[in-house]
């Protein structure tokens, strides 16, 4: 059985960033060695300023809500704990060089790398997720 | 029920009971229990779904309410030793055992509340040294824990104090079919 779980985190809203965090931290709390990939508008999700201003779909604002009523952790929460819990980051240099941002515009503790860096890490994974 | 340590994660949603509850076995010797006290209905299934990912025994629950109290005990498999205490009996021996003999259940309390062998005495490994006095040394006993582990070194510890008649009961309760009784 493989003990990696790999995450592609290619979208950067709210929701996006629970999908990606929910997964990743409970994987890694059930001993498991997790990377996540942060590509195009993924990339907001380690944001230092981004991760803090996730938008919500439009309309959806009551489920925003729902977020705090269940006493769900908030994102930067959630990115400390997956952090804390031993979850590799890895920001997409491409696209850090098309969106222009600087390796300082993101969370501290992250690795940056190109696609092979993560698909090294994701050959032997089971199972694979894209957000 | 008595346990070694306590996590209280009432109001917490997922991942959250199963992060703090990694995290808390992190500070747990093996062997030790804990009970996990939650409030998140997804809990039922995950905490059962992460001690089966990650070795460790999930013992039981208890549901009062929309409070879940959940048992389990931090095992580590590779650590499993061998068995060498020589007098040894199996499952279906000691389902036809007279009256007059003992078996004795050294698993912790929480996993012989939540099923043991009718008219089992109870009686934790850590607790067998303190308790020996209680235990009369003429008659017979039948030594069982989860997987013959514990009840292996509770036999040693038996002998070594003048116990005559002392088998360990293989493989242990985890291969026991037949009718359990519960005490909660």
């Amino acid at each position: 059985m493989s003990n990696k779980v790999a995450i592609i985190a290619s979208n950067g809203g709210l929701f996006d960033a629970y999908k990606v965090f929910n997964i990743a931290t409970a994987a890694a709390a059930t001993e498991k060695e997790v990377a996540i990939f942060f590509t195009f508008e993924g990339l907001n999700l380690i944001h230092k300023q981004g991760m803090h201003h996730l938008a919500a779909p439009a309309g959806s604002e009551q489920v925003a809500a729902g977020f705090t009523n269940a006493n769900v952790p908030s994102i930067p929460e959630l990115v400390e704990m997956a952090q804390d819990l031993g979850v590799t980051f890895i920001a997409c240099q491409m696209t850090m060089d098309v969106m222009n941002i600087q390796k300082e515009d993101l969370i501290d503790g992250i690795d940056v790398g190109g696609a092979v860096t993560f698909l090294e890490f994701a050959k032997d994974a089971a199972p694979s997720l894209s957000f | 029920m008595r346990t070694d340590h306590q996590l209280d994660v009432q109001g917490l949603a997922c991942p959250m009971p199963i992060v703090k509850t990694k995290k808390t076995m992190n500070t747990m010797e093996v062997g030790e229990t804990v009970e996990v006290i939650a409030t998140d209905a997804g809990s039922k299934a995950d905490l059962q779904a992460w001690a089966a990912s990650t070795g460790h025994q999930y013992i039981g629950l208890v549901e009062e309410g929309s409070v879940l109290k959940h048992y389990l005990r931090k095992c580590n498999e590779a650590e499993e030793r061998e068995k060498t205490f020589e007098q040894t009996v199996s499952l279906e021996e000691v389902q036809n055992i007279s009256n007059d003999s003992i078996v004795l259940d050294v698993r912790e309390e929480v996993e012989y509340a939540f099923g043991h062998i009718k008219g089992a005495t109870s009686i934790p490994f850590g607790e067998l040294f303190d308790n020996m006095e209680k235990l009369d040394k003429t008659k017979t006993y039948y030594v069982i824990c989860r997987t013959g582990t514990r009840s292996d070194l509770a036999c040693q510890q038996l002998a070594e104090h003048g116990f005559k008649h002392v088998y360990n009961v293989l493989p242990g309760m985890t291969a026991y079919t037949g009718e359990l009784e519960k005490t909660i």
